[in-house]
């Protein structure tokens, strides 16, 4: 349980940006979202699938996300979310922060033993 | 669509909408689990292990959603605000004459409330600028007859012992001193003061320390702030240094601020220019008489010029104060009968000071009011009239899906917009208003002043409200009712709203009518009354009759008799003057000045009882007094300088003690006493009577003494000229300064000025009601006139065909205006009905005429009416020579 957690707080800002990368090709609905960062991320991540739409929701009350109601194949109304002007900015700066901070972090989970201790 | 248009229909029920979104996820999961090779029992409980908690879920989403929602409600709100402000003002820059119209109506309808406000503001509301000011009030004697009167020392010491409301308390007495140095001789308006006077208030001074309880040099000297930037050019090494006055250095201790408005202490309530100058009291820490600078007069009881103030302890009201005082007053009488008879009374510092501004200031707000009342009803007018063009408009956008309280609330924005407008505007009439206002109102109230501030500012806010609710309520109402066919229908000729409107026009031209009449009767009462005052003959000759001041100090002003050789060599100067007919002094000028009274006892009459003898004017005048004022020696004879100190004592009387003591007979020979210990005084001149105390109080009885036998270091000089009392001026100063070139002349004016200023306030009064009256009437009349262009140009068709039909122009004409004639008939009654109503508020200010006066109801509702269908008849012209051919085709 405990873990589970944990991975779900790590998750919160991680997992918006990564619906702004899924939307980033096209619209998209929640479900395909899901199954997006499924593939990507071989099952890793997305402990939790229900979590996506709280964030999705969030998104779009920001105005990151906006939705739309269609038809699927199949007839249901189907809620497919599309990335804004101000989300792919969103997104751009995401990406950029995570760079220099998977650097960072890497580099320093890479170090070796100081020789002192300051 | 608007962006909240769009937002709101995505957000319609969005708890379906998620539940819709997550049985559209577990359906698609279900499937793909199903596709590799799971039950569908198996892939229904795997899709749903796999999502997590859908309670959980659900109750976020809904949070989030209706959060979102509210935000998205507001921020259209606000935009939808925005579009509707944006829409006011291009409709009314489309509309220049209505937005004209309309915002000079409102400016000067709200600005003439933000102007009589903001001295309501500065007199009634604004906190007095002392420390805890309502805890401070006054205490004064009380006469039988309830009037207020200041006390003596002994009294005053014995009530400040014994009142146990008090916790501290101070006197005061009005004095005046002759400065001398630092430029020409001038006459100061002082206040003598007990050394716990700035305690008492709570004031601290800019520059050094005033004097502290028990602790006051009495050669000290407090200055007024005024007093030393006009005339020590605000240094403050003044502070430390000495100053003249009545030619003894006296040593300044301390500067007041500059918002230490002390005003002249009155006994009846009403504040003018006040002491400029303050200096500890005398012996036994009692302030100085006038008469007697260095006297112990700790024992007198009677010499009435002591002025009480006092801190009220915390939690004791005015009213439980008052009952004490009362009740220690009538002690004190029983247990010294030289008091009197009389009980006391407290008044608070509020009303002391500004409780005579009060009454008028509740006559005039009540006249702004009904102004704008009207200003109100002729921007609805106007709204509704201009409406009646838009109803199509409006129909037109309820059909696309606008909703009522849409509609009406883009018609209450532009009634606020031009409210707005009309308020910052009003402001402005008001800033410039104000000091027009305070320029010509009596000293009383100019003294209060106007204060801007924020309770001002919230003020015209809220009239502005206010006065867009009243004026837009209506149309709002009626044009949002939106009956779209019978609107579009309508076409060319318009049909039911826009009659329904004309009768709601109809309605406020006869509310306006009424309410204009209401004020116009007003105003001729107050006229009539004022131009009675004018009338009134004060007994005194005024003609080229010019009045100054003499304030005697120094060795000159110690004994009696000196003071009398000075005013008559004076006197015998100006009469050398050429070009001066006459002159005379007497020790108060009547009507506005000082005013003396005295108790008196008749020899061979039954002695009263203490406190209920006859009372009488006092005066004390030089030989020549009489004459130099045009007042009539009746009988006997006038003072003359064989009446001198130590002589027989000689009194004159006037007509009416001599009608009240001795009906039917001569007095002269008669004699009267002001103790009861035999000093009599005969009798021996009877002199016609004058107003003494103004035009509006009957003349009273007087007693004159002549100053050889009585006098005072103060005279009132009064001078006939020939020519123009003005020019005689400085052949007056100069005849003066031969005498004594250190002696000031104070407060030159002529007698017709003088008089003036006692009825400055009738005349403030009068006037301004006057001025609100004729805005009323334009108003009205703007209003009844736009009504009238737009009901004839409703029936321009109807006239043709009429005209058409034989029906001569005159007769269409009479049509027009028999209907203007009911309004106004309408409105003059329901006004006449108003007006006798307010009159009877307007009871109290008026002067030889009735509240019923026939002559000033008249008067008012025929000009009213005629100028109302002078309003009307213009309109009406326009119709009848319309071309009817033109017109049916």
């Amino acid at each position: 349980m405990s873990e589970r957690a944990t991975t779900v707080d790590l998750l919160q800002g991680t997992l918006a940006t990564l619906i702004l990368k899924a939307l980033s090709w096209g619209p998209l609905h929640g479900y395909g979202i899901a199954r997006w960062i499924e593939q990507v991320t071989e099952d890793d991540l997305l402990v939790e699938e229900g979590s996506l739409y709280p964030a999705l929701h969030r998104l779009q009350a920001r105005g990151l996300v906006t939705s739309q109601w269609t038809l699927s194949d199949t007839n249901r109304r189907v809620r497919c979310y599309s990335l804004t002007e101000e989300g792919r900015q969103q997104l751009r700066a995401e990406m950029t922060r995570w760079e220099k901070f998977s650097v960072a972090v890497s580099r320093a989970l890479q170090a070796r033993r100081p020789s002192k201790v300051v | 669509m608007s962006p909240g248009r769009r937002l709101r229909d995505i957000f319609r029920n969005t708890a379906k909408d998620a539940d819709d979104e997550i049985a559209y996820h577990l359906e698609m999961r279900e499937r793909d689990l199903r596709e590799r090779g799971l039950s569908p029992l198996e892939a229904y409980v795997a899709a749903r292990r796999r999502f997590g908690n859908l309670d959980t879920i659900r109750h976020q989403l809904r949070a989030i959603d209706d959060h979102a929602a509210r935000r998205e409600r507001r921020t259209g709100m606000w935009t939808d605000l925005r579009q509707d402000i944006l829409y006011a003002i291009r409709g009314l820059a489309k509309a220049p004459g209505f937005a004209a119209v309309a915002i000079v109506t409102l400016a000067l309808g709200i600005g003439a409330n933000t102007a009589i406000f903001s001295v309501v503001n500065a007199a009634l509301l604004r906190p007095l600028p002392f420390a805890e000011p309502d805890r401070l009030v006054f205490m004064w004697n009380r006469t039988p007859s309830g009037e207020p009167n200041p006390m003596g020392p002994g009294r005053m010491l014995d009530f400040r012992r014994q009142m146990t409301s008090f916790a501290g308390s101070a006197a005061l007495a009005h004095i005046t001193y002759t400065l001398t140095g630092h430029g020409d001789a001038e006459s100061v308006p002082a206040a003598s003061v007990s050394s716990g006077f700035f305690d008492v208030l709570g004031v601290k001074a800019i520059a050094g320390d005033t004097f502290h309880d028990g602790r006051a040099d009495p050669s000290s000297v407090v200055l007024g702030y005024g007093l030393w930037q006009r005339r020590f050019g605000g240094d403050r090494s003044i502070v430390g240094g000495t100053i003249t006055l009545n030619g003894r250095p006296r040593l300044v201790v301390a500067v007041l601020p500059r918002d230490f408005p002390w005003p002249f202490v009155n006994a009846r309530a009403g504040a003018a220019g006040g002491p400029q100058l303050f200096v500890p009291g005398g012996i036994g820490d009692i302030p100085r008489s006038a008469a007697r600078e260095d006297e112990d007069v700790s024992g007198n009881r009677t010499a009435g010029y002591i002025r009480l103030l006092a801190r009220l302890k915390p939690g004791v009201t005015p009213a439980q104060a008052d009952a004490e005082a009362r009740a220690l007053g009538a002690r004190l009488s029983r247990e010294h009968p030289e008091d009197g008879g009389r009980t006391a009374m407290i008044v608070t510092a509020r009303e002391q000071f500004f409780g005579s501004v009060a009454r008028p200031l509740f006559v005039l707000a009540g006249a702004v009011g009904f102004v704008l009342a009207i200003a109100c009803a002729n921007v609805a007018s106007l709204l509704l009239g201009r409406g009646a063009a838009r109803q199509r408009d409006l129909a037109l956008r309820r059909a696309l899906g606008a909703t009522r309280l849409r509609i009406v609330r883009q018609l209450l924005t532009e009634a606020a917009v031009l409210s707005s407008i009309g308020a910052v505007s009003g402001a402005a009439v008001a800033w410039w208003g104000t000091s027009a206002l305070l320029r010509l109102a009596p000293a009383d109230m100019a003294a209060a002043g106007a204060a801007f501030d924020l309770r001002v500012l919230g003020f015209t806010a809220v009239a502005a409200i206010v006065s867009a609710a009243a004026f837009g309520i209506l149309p709002a109402v009626q044009f949002s009712r939106g009956d779209l066919s019978a609107a579009l229908a309508e076409g060319s000729t318009r049909g039911s709203a826009s009659r329904r409107s004309g009768r709601i026009r109809d309605l406020l031209v006869v509310a306006e009518i009424a309410v204009a009449l209401v004020l116009l009767v007003g105003a001729a009462l107050l006229v009539r009354s004022f131009a009675a005052l004018s009338r009134v003959d004060t007994g005194i000759d005024t003609r080229n009759l010019l009045t100054f001041d003499i304030k005697l100090s120094g060795p000159r002003a110690e004994y009696q008799v000196r003071q009398v050789e000075f005013y008559a060599a004076l006197q015998h100067r100006l009469e050398a003057i050429p070009g001066v007919v006459s002159a005379g002094s007497a020790v108060t000028l009547p009507i506005g000045g000082d005013d003396f009274g005295t108790g008196y006892y008749v020899e061979g009459r039954a002695k009263p009882r203490p406190g209920s003898e006859p009372h009488a004017g006092y005066q004390i005048v030089m030989p020549g007094w009489f004459k130099a004022m045009g007042i009539p020696l009746e009988s006997g004879r006038d003072v003359r300088d064989a009446d001198a100190h130590g002589a027989a004592l000689v009194v004159l009387v006037n007509q009416t003690l001599a009608r009240e003591q001795w009906p039917g007979e001569d007095p002269v020979g008669r004699r009267v006493s002001f103790d009861d210990e035999g000093t009599w005084m005969t009798v021996v001149g009877v002199v016609g009577d004058i107003r003494h105390l103004g035009p509006a109080v009957p003349p009273r009885p007087e007693i004159y003494q002549p100053a050889s036998q009585r006098s005072f270091p103060f005279m009132a000089f009064v001078v006939r000229t020939a020519g123009d009392p003005y020019a005689a001026v400085p052949t007056i100063r100069r005849a003066v300064a031969e005498l004594d070139p250190a002696l000031p002349l104070a407060n030159v004016k002529t007698m017709d000025d003088h008089i003036a200023t006692a009825l400055a306030r009738p005349r403030f009064l009068s006037t301004l009601v006057t001025a609100f009256g004729a805005l009323a009437l334009a108003l009205a009349v703007i209003g009844i006139y736009g009504v009238m262009s737009w009901s004839v140009s409703e029936r321009r068709r109807e006239f043709a065909i009429r005209m058409a039909l034989g029906v001569r122009a005159p007769a269409l004409l009479a049509s027009v205006l028999r209907k203007a004639l009911l309004l106004a008939a309408a409105g003059v009654v329901l006004g006449l009905v108003g007006a006798r109503i307010a009159a009877g508020l307007l009871t109290g200010f008026l002067f030889g005429v009735q509240a019923t006066d026939a002559a000033a109801f008249i008067a008012a509702a025929l000009a009213l009416a005629a100028i109302a269908l002078a309003a009307c008849y213009i309109p009406a012209r326009r119709a009848v020579r319309v071309d009817p051919v033109a017109l049916l085709r």
